[in-house]
C-alpha cells in the first residue's frame, strides 16, 4: 500500500473549500429546518384538526422517503412542473432544511409535550391566550430539554449535506469526487474527507454538550 | 356570582358530574368537601372551563361561558390555585406574578412590579422576589401561587386542594392567607380536606358525592348536624 502524503497536503485546500460549502448549506439549513419544525411541530399539537392533519402529512412525507430521493425531487421534477430550472444552492438548501424540518418538528412536539399539563393550565387559568402561554412559559422551557436531540439532528444533517453531491454541487464529497477523477488517489482523498467531516461534526457535538451544561446550570437556580 | 345549571361531565364512560346546580353569591366562601373520586375538582375546574363541561351551564358574574373569547374574558376575573402550585419553574418569583397582568391586562411593567411586591409582602415573602420556585418550600411556593393569582385583580378565587401536596408544619402559613382573603370580602370556592378550616372559614359547606351536592349548609349544619347517611359516615372518617 503506497499513501502518498503530498496529495493530502496539496488537495486539502481544495477540500477546505469543499468543506467550507458544506458548512454554508448545513448552517442554511438548521436555520431553515429550525424555524419550518418549530413552527410545524406546535401546529402538530395544536387544536384545529385540518392544520394537524397537514402538519402531520408533512411529517410523514419526508421522514417517510430518502432525501437523495427528495434531492432529486427539487432539483429535477420540481422544473418539471414549473418550467423553469432550479439553482443548485436553492435546491440543496431547499431540500436539506424541509427534510430536516420534520425532524425538527418531531423533536419540537415532545419537547412541548414533556412539559407538565399544569403549567399550561396555570397559564390558561390567568387569562393568557393558548399562543401567550405556548410563547411565555411552555416553549422557553421545552429549548432546554430539546438541545441535546437538536445537536444530534445537526450532525446527521451536516453528514446528509454530502448527497447534495450528486446535483453536482460542489460541497466537500463531490470536490473529493472531482480531485479523484484527476489524481486516482482514492485512499488518500476519502480519507482526508472522512477526517474533515469528523473534525466538523465532533465540534458540533462540543458545541451541543456546552449549550447543554450551561442551561442546566440554569436550572438549578 | 357564580351560576350553575344542570352540569354534567364525563370522561369518556365516565360520568363524573350528574347534574350540578349552585349558586355563589359575591363574598361567599363556598368549601367543597367530598371522597376522592366524588368529582369535587372536576366541578371546579368546570367554574374557569378547564374542563368544559358535556352539558348545563357555568355564568361567572353574568357572562355565560362557551366561546374561546369569552372564556378568556372569565379566566381574567378568575384566579385559580393548583394542589401542585404550577409555578412557572424558569422564572423568579416575582416574573411569575408580573407575566399575566403585563401580557392580559396590558398593565405597565413598572406597575405590575409594584403591584408583585405588595403581593408578595402581603403572603409573606418580600425577599423572595428574586428567587426561584425550586429554592422555595412547598409553602412559600404556595403562597406565591396565590399571589400570582391575585395579581390579576381577581373576583373569584378557586382553590384545588390548596394544601393536599403540602408538608403538614406548611399547612398553617397556606391557610392563615386564604383566611385573610376570606376575611376581606374576596369570594372563594375551596376544594379542601381540611375540616378545621372549612368549619371556620366556610359560610357554606357542600358536600359531593358521586357526582352530586348531596347535602349543603352552614359549617355548622353540616358538621355537626348532617342528614345524610353518606355525609354522616364521611364525617366520621375525616373527624
Amino acid at each position: 500500500m503506497n499513501f502518498n502524503f503530498d496529495l493530502v497536503v496539496t488537495s486539502f485546500p481544495l477540500l477546505l473549500l469543499g468543506a467550507g460549502v458544506t458548512i454554508k448549506i448545513t448552517a442554511m439549513s438548521v436555520a431553515l429546518g429550525v424555524l419550518i419544525g418549530l413552527f410545524v411541530g406546535i401546529v402538530r399539537i395544536c387544536r384545529v384538526k385540518p392544520l394537524r392533519f397537514l402538519a402531520a402529512v408533512y411529517v410523514d412525507f419526508f421522514r417517510g422517503t430518502p432525501l437523495l430521493v427528495q434531492i432529486f425531487l427539487f432539483y429535477f421534477a420540481v422544473p418539471v412542473i414549473t418550467g423553469q430550472r432550479i439553482d443548485p444552492y436553492v435546491a440543496a438548501v431547499g431540500s436539506c432544511g424541509i427534510n430536516s424540518g420534520a425532524y425538527v418538528a418531531e423533536i419540537v412536539r415532545a419537547g412541548i409535550q414533556s412539559i407538565d399539563e399544569g403549567q399550561m393550565e396555570a397559564g390558561r387559568s390567568l387569562g393568557m391566550t393558548w399562543v401567550q402561554t405556548m410563547r411565555y412559559i411552555i416553549v422557553p422551557q421545552a429549548i432546554k430539554r430539546v438541545i441535546p436531540p437538536l445537536g444530534n439532528e445537526f450532525i446527521a444533517l451536516l453528514k446528509d449535506s454530502s448527497l447534495v453531491s450528486v446535483i453536482g454541487f460542489e460541497e466537500l464529497t463531490r470536490r473529493g469526487q472531482l480531485i479523484i477523477a484527476k489524481t486516482y488517489g482514492s485512499l488518500e482523498i476519502w480519507f482526508s474527507v472522512a477526517i474533515i467531516y469528523l473534525v466538523m461534526t465532533l465540534s458540533i457535538s462540543r458545541l451541543v454538550a456546552y449549550l447543554e451544561k450551561r442551561y442546566n446550570t440554569d436550572d438549578r437556580h | 356570582m357564580i351560576d350553575i345549571e344542570n352540569l354534567h361531565k364525563s370522561f369518556g364512560d365516565a360520568h363524573i358530574l350528574k347534574g350540578i346546580d349552585l349558586h355563589i353569591k359575591e363574598k361567599e366562601v363556598v368549601v367543597i368537601i367530598g371522597p376522592s373520586g366524588s368529582g369535587k375538582s372536576t366541578l371546579l375546574r368546570c367554574i374557569n372551563y378547564l374542563e368544559r363541561p358535556t352539558s348545563g351551564t357555568v355564568s361567572v358574574d353574568g357572562i355565560i361561558l362557551g366561546s374561546e373569547a369569552n372564556i378568556n374574558d372569565v379566566r381574567k376575573e378568575v384566579g385559580m390555585v393548583f394542589q401542585r402550585f404550577n409555578l412557572f419553574p424558569h422564572m423568579t418569583v416575582l416574573a411569575n406574578i408580573m407575566l399575566a397582568p403585563m401580557k392580559v391586562r396590558q398593565v405597565s411593567k413598572e406597575e405590575a412590579e409594584e403591584r408583585a411586591r405588595k403581593l408578595l409582602a402581603r403572603v409573606g415573602l418580600a425577599d423572595k422576589a428574586e428567587s426561584y420556585p425550586q429554592q422555595l418550600s412547598g409553602g412559600q411556593q404556595q403562597r406565591v401561587a396565590i399571589a400570582r393569582a391575585l395579581a390579576m385583580k381577581p373576583k373569584v378565587m378557586l382553590f384545588d386542594e390548596p394544601t393536599s401536596a403540602l408538608d403538614p408544619e406548611m399547612v398553617g402559613e397556606v391557610l392563615d392567607v386564604m383566611k385573610s382573603l376570606a376575611k376581606e370580602g374576596m369570594t372563594m370556592v375551596i376544594v379542601t380536606h381540611e375540616m378545621g378550616f372549612a368549619r371556620e372559614v366556610g359560610d357554606r359547606v357542600l358536600f359531593v358525592d358521586d357526582g352530586r351536592i348531596l347535602e349543603q349548609g352552614t359549617p355548622e349544619a353540616v358538621f355537626e348536624h348532617p342528614q345524610e347517611e353518606r355525609t354522616k359516615n364521611f364525617l366520621s372518617k375525616v373527624l
